[in-house]
C-alpha cells in the first residue's frame, strides 16, 4: 500500500460514494468556485497523487469539519487533509501563512529549547502549584494577544481569566513555564515532525507534574490533546476536559457563585469545540447557570458557520466573507457580545471588526466578540469590572513582545 | 402430538398482509387480520400512483381491500395489536388487545354525518400527514375499509369531560357507544405472518435539509398527499409558505438513507422510482413545471425501471443531477436554495419547492413485537430473516413468517409476492401437521 493510499484508507474515503454533499455544505466552496471536497477525494480515490498534492487547494480548506459531521459515510476528509498537507509540503506547495509565518516560526521555536517567559501573566493575587491533581494548559493564548494587540489584546487575560475561576472553586492549578505549543498549527499545516517534538515534550512536563486532568480553555489545544496527541501516543495516562465541562461539575457542586447579570451574549461554536469535539452543550448551560441571557444565531451547533483560517495558513478573501457571514448573523439577533473558546475565532472576527475600510454592512454595528473565559472570570460574584490583569502588565507586555521578536530572528 | 390449527394470525393489513390474508382464504383457511389502524390498508393506500406504470394506488388497492374484508374465511380485527403469542409451529396461542371504537362496526354505515357535527376540530390528521386537520370523531380516510367513523378518546369531549354527546344524539343507526370497552381475543392458529410494515423517517433532525424550518421543504409522504386528489389538497400542488402553484420542484434522494450518519447505511430500495414517479406526476399536474431529481446512484434495476427512468427524462423532461444537494436557506419568496456539486463546482439553484425522498425505517413497535412474537431483530430492527438466501420468509422462530417491508426493504410488489410466499409457507405448516401427525 502506498503512502497516499494509506492516507485515503485511514481518513475513510474509499467508503466516498461520491454523492457531492460535502461540497453542497462546505462554506469554502460555496465562495472558491475551484473548492470541491469531492472533487479533491474522488482524484485522490483515481490515484492523481502528484495533482491533489501539488494542488494549491488543500490549503482553501479550513478544517471546519462541516463535512465529516454531514456525510453519510462518514468520510474524516479534515483528517485526510491534515494528512495530505504533509505531502505537499514535501512537494514544496507551501501555504501563503498570515503575519509572513511569524507565528508558526514562533510556535516552532518553543520546541526547540528556546528560553521562554510563559508565565508573565501570574500575578501575586492568582495562586497556582508546581505539581498537583489539575493541570490547567495556558496555551498561546497571551502570545497571541500580544501579536494581535491591536485586534486581540483581550486574549492577553485568558490564562489569568482562568486561574482566578479555578481558584474562586477552590482550585489551585499547576501551571508550567516548560510548556511548549500545543502543535495545533503546525499539524494542520503540514509540519508533522515539530509536532512530534512538542507533543512529546508536553506530554512528559505534564505527566511529570503528577497531574490527573488537564484543562483546557482553548479549544483548538483541547482538540489537538484529545485527538491528535491520543492518535500518536494512546492514552496520555491523564484525563484531558474542557474548561466548559469542568465548571458544569465545579457549579453543580454548588463550587462557584456569579453575580447579577444583565448582559445579552450569543455563543460561538467553534470548529474545534463543537464539530471537532461534540461540545455543544456545555457553554450554553454554562450561561445558563450564569443566569446570563443566550440569544441564539441562526446556524449554531452543528451547523454553525467558520471564522475562515485555519492554522493561519490561508487568510484570504473568501475568509474575510465567511466572517462577515457570521458576524451579520450576531448583529441579526442584537447580540452584544459574541462569545467564543477559540482564540483563533476571535482574532479573526475581530480582525474584520477592526478594519479600517471594513464592509458596509458592519457599519455603526456594536458588536463585541469577547473570551468565554475572560467572561466568566468577569461575571463571577466579587469580580471587579475588567480581569486584573491590565495596565500595570503593559510595560512587561512590552519587553516579552520584543524579546519573542528578537528570538523570532535569531532563530532560524 | 397436539393438534394443529386450521388457521393462520395475520399481524399487518397492509399489501403484504393483504395479499398473504386473501392467498390463504382462498385456500379455505381462515384468517385473523389484525391491524393496529382503524382502517386495513397500510401505506399503499396512501400513496398517488405506484410505479412503473403509473396506476392510481388506491385505486388497485381498495377492491383487495374490500375483498379481503367482505371474504368468509378472513376475520379483519381493526385497532387491534397482539400482546402474547404461546405454543409452537402447528399450535400457537395468541392474545390479541382489540381498543374500543366507539362506534359499531356493524352498525356504522360510514354515512358521515356525525362528522360534521362533531364540535371538537382541529386535531392533527396524521394519516394526511398532518397537512389537514380532522374531528374528535372521524373517518380514518375516504376509502376506509371498514368504512366506519372512529372516535379519538383522548380529545372526544364526551368521553374527557362527560359533556358533549353530539355524534350519539346526530346517528340515526345508533352506532356510537361511549360505554364500548378494550377486549382480549384469544386465537389458536397454526402459523404467523409479520406484515407489519415501515415507519417514515422524521428528517427534521438532518438540518441540512431544513426541513421544519423552511416551509416548501416537504417530505415524499406529504407530496403523495397533496398530489392525491383525495388529499388535502384535492391534488393540486401547493407550497406550504403561500399555496401558490410552484413552478419548478427539486426532489433530492436518499434523505437519512445511505447513511451511516443516521443509523440507516441500507438503500431504502424504492426513492430513486418513487421521486421519478413524483416528477413526472408533477408535469401532468402543472404543465410546463421544471423537476431536477438530485440522486447519488441511479438505482433502477427491477423490472421496466430502466425504461421508466429514461421515460421521464425523454418524454417529461425530467432533469437527473448526479449529486447529494442540501437546503441551507430560502430567498425572500419562501424558495429553498439548493447546493449541489457538479463537477467539482459547488453550484446553488432557487426552486420553488423541495421535496425530500426520507428513507423508511423499521417501526418503532418492532422492539416490543418481536419480544411479543419471540423473534429476533436485525442490527437496524428490521424482522430477521433464517436465511438471506435460502429462507428470506422465514422469521427466526419456527411458523412465524415475515412478508413487506417489516423484514427489510422492498417494494410493493416485492411485498406482494412476498405476501404469498408467506401464505405458502404458513399452508406447509398447516398441511404437513395434518398430513403426519
Amino acid at each position: 500500500m502506498t503512502k497516499i493510499e494509506k492516507i485515503i484508507e485511514d481518513a475513510g474515503a474509499f467508503d466516498c460514494v461520491e454523492c457531492g454533499k460535502c461540497t453542497s455544505l462546505c462554506p469554502v466552496a460555496k465562495l472558491n468556485p475551484n473548492f470541491a471536497p469531492r472533487l479533491i477525494v474522488v482524484k485522490a480515490q483515481a490515484g492523481m497523487e502528484s495533482e491533489v498534492k501539488s494542488d494549491k487547494d488543500i490549503w482553501s480548506c479550513v478544517t471546519c469539519e462541516i463535512c465529516n459531521d454531514m456525510c453519510p459515510y462518514k468520510v474524516n476528509f479534515s483528517g485526510f487533509i491534515q494528512r495530505m498537507r504533509a505531502e505537499a509540503i514535501e512537494m514544496g506547495n507551501s501555504p501563503l501563512c498570515s503575519e509572513a509565518g511569524a507565528i508558526h516560526t514562533m510556535q516552532r521555536l518553543t520546541g526547540k529549547g528556546q528560553k521562554q517567559n510563559r508565565l508573565v501573566w501570574l500575578t501575586n493575587d492568582l495562586r497556582v502549584k508546581e505539581k498537583g491533581d489539575v493541570y490547567f494548559f495556558t496555551g498561546c493564548s497571551y502570545q497571541l494577544g500580544i501579536l494581535f494587540k491591536d485586534r486581540a489584546a483581550e486574549l492577553k487575560k485568558v490564562p489569568a481569566s482562568v486561574v482566578k475561576i479555578l481558584n474562586a472553586a477552590g482550585i489551585e492549578p499547576v501551571v508550567s513555564n516548560d510548556e511548549v505549543c500545543c502543535g495545533h498549527d503546525l499539524i494542520w499545516s503540514g509540519n508533522e515532525a515539530v509536532f512530534k517534538d512538542l507533543m512529546k515534550k508536553n506530554v512528559e512536563m505534564i505527566r511529570a507534574t503528577g497531574a490527573k486532568t488537564v484543562v483546557f480553555s482553548c479549544a483548538e489545544g483541547f482538540r489537538t490533546f484529545s485527538l491528535d496527541y491520543q492518535d500518536f501516543l494512546g492514552d496520555l495516562g491523564f484525563e484531558v476536559k474542557h474548561i466548559s465541562e469542568y465548571l458544569l461539575d465545579l457549579i453543580e457542586q454548588g463550587k462557584l457563585d456569579f453575580k447579577e447579570s444583565n448582559v445579552k451574549v450569543t455563543y460561538h461554536d467553534s470548529c474545534r469545540l463543537g464539530r471537532h469535539m461534540g461540545i455543544y452543550d456545555e457553554p450554553r448551560e454554562l450561561l445558563k447557570a450564569m443566569n446570563v441571557e443566550l440569544v441564539e444565531m441562526p446556524s449554531i451547533r452543528e451547523k454553525a458557520l467558520c471564522c475562515g483560517v485555519n492554522a493561519f495558513a490561508n487568510c484570504s478573501e473568501v475568509s474575510r466573507k465567511m466572517q462577515l457571514d457570521r458576524l451579520l448573523e450576531a448583529k441579526g439577533v442584537n447580540a452584544g457580545v459574541m462569545l467564543t473558546f477559540c482564540p483563533k475565532c476571535l482574532i479573526h472576527y475581530n480582525c474584520l471588526l477592526s478594519m479600517e475600510k471594513k464592509p458596509v454592512e458592519l457599519e455603526n454595528v456594536e458588536l463585541v466578540v469577547g473570551d468565554f473565559s475572560n467572561f466568566i472570570a468577569e461575571q463571577l460574584k466579587g469580580a471587579t469590572e475588567k480581569t486584573s490583569v491590565g495596565h500595570e502588565n503593559v510595560g512587561q507586555v512590552g519587553n516579552v513582545s520584543n524579546s519573542e521578536a528578537e528570538n523570532m530572528k535569531g532563530g532560524e | 402430538m397436539a393438534e394443529t390449527m386450521s388457521s393462520v394470525l395475520v399481524i399487518g393489513g397492509g399489501i403484504a398482509g393483504i395479499q398473504a390474508s386473501l392467498d390463504l382464504a382462498d385456500k379455505g383457511v381462515i384468517v385473523h387480520l389484525v391491524e393496529k389502524e382503524p382502517s386495513i390498508g397500510g401505506r399503499m393506500a396512501q400513496l398517488d400512483k405506484t410505479f412503473p406504470t403509473n396506476d392510481c394506488s388506491i385505486c388497485i388497492l381498495a377492491p383487495k381491500m374490500a375483498d379481503c374484508f367482505g371474504h368468509p374465511n378472513i376475520n379483519v380485527w381493526t385497532m387491534s395489536e397482539v400482546t402474547e403469542l404461546e405454543g409452537s409451529r402447528g399450535n400457537f396461542k395468541a392474545k390479541v388487545l382489540k381498543k374500543a371504537r366507539f362506534v359499531d362496526e356493524n352498525k356504522c354505515t360510514g354515512c358521515g354525518d356525525c362528522l360534521e357535527k362533531c364540535p371538537t376540530k382541529g386535531l392533527t390528521n396524521t394519516w394526511e400527514q398532518k397537512l389537514t386537520t380532522r374531528r374528535a370523531i372521524y373517518m380514518p380516510f375516504m376509502q376506509a375499509v371498514p368504512r366506519v367513523a372512529v372516535i379519538d378518546p383522548e380529545n372526544c369531549k364526551f368521553l374527557t369531560e362527560g359533556k358533549c354527546g353530539v355524534c350519539k344524539k346526530i346517528c340515526k343507526r345508533d352506532a356510537v357507544d361511549y360505554e364500548m370497552k378494550d377486549a382480549m381475543l384469544e386465537f389458536n392458529v397454526g402459523a404467523v405472518v409479520v406484515a407489519t410494515g415501515y415507519d417514515v423517517w422524521d428528517p427534521t433532525s438532518s438540518t441540512e435539509y431544513g426541513y421544519g424550518k423552511y416551509p416548501n421543504v416537504f417530505t415524499a409522504m406529504e407530496y403523495e398527499r397533496i398530489i392525491n386528489a383525495a388529499g388535502p389538497t384535492h391534488g393540486h400542488i401547493q407550497r406550504r409558505s403561500d399555496g401558490g402553484e410552484p413552478a419548478s420542484i427539486a426532489y433530492i434522494q436518499c434523505v437519512g438513507s445511505r447513511s451511516l450518519k443516521t443509523g440507516h447505511p441500507y438503500c431504502c430500495s424504492v426513492c430513486c422510482m418513487h421521486s421519478t414517479k413524483e416528477s413526472m406526476l408533477a408535469r401532468e399536474h402543472i404543465e410546463g413545471i421544471k423537476t431536477t431529481i438530485f440522486y447519488k446512484d441511479m438505482r433502477a434495476c427491477a423490472k421496466g425501471f430502466n425504461e421508466y427512468v429514461e421515460r421521464a427524462k425523454k418524454d417529461y423532461g425530467v432533469e437527473y443531477v448526479n449529486s447529494d444537494a442540501t437546503v441551507q436557506g430560502q430567498t425572500e419568496a419562501g424558495n429553498p436554495i439548493v447546493s449541489f456539486d457538479v463537477g467539482g463546482k459547488f453550484q446553488q439553484r432557487e426552486f420553488d419547492m423541495v421535496v425530500l425522498a426520507t428513507t423508511l425505517v423499521p417501526s418503532e413497535k418492532n422492539v416490543a413485537l418481536a419480544k411479543t412474537l419471540g423473534t429476533e431483530l436485525d442490527e437496524f430492527h428490521f424482522f430477521k430473516v433464517r436465511d438471506h438466501t435460502f429462507e428470506p420468509i422465514s422469521s427466526t422462530r419456527p411458523g412465524v413468517y415475515l412478508a413487506g417491508y417489516c423484514a427489510g426493504p422492498a417494494d410493493i410488489p416485492e411485498s406482494v409476492a412476498m405476501g404469498s410466499a408467506a401464505a405458502a409457507k404458513a399452508m406447509e405448516d398447516l398441511i404437513q401437521r395434518k398430513v403426519f401427525a
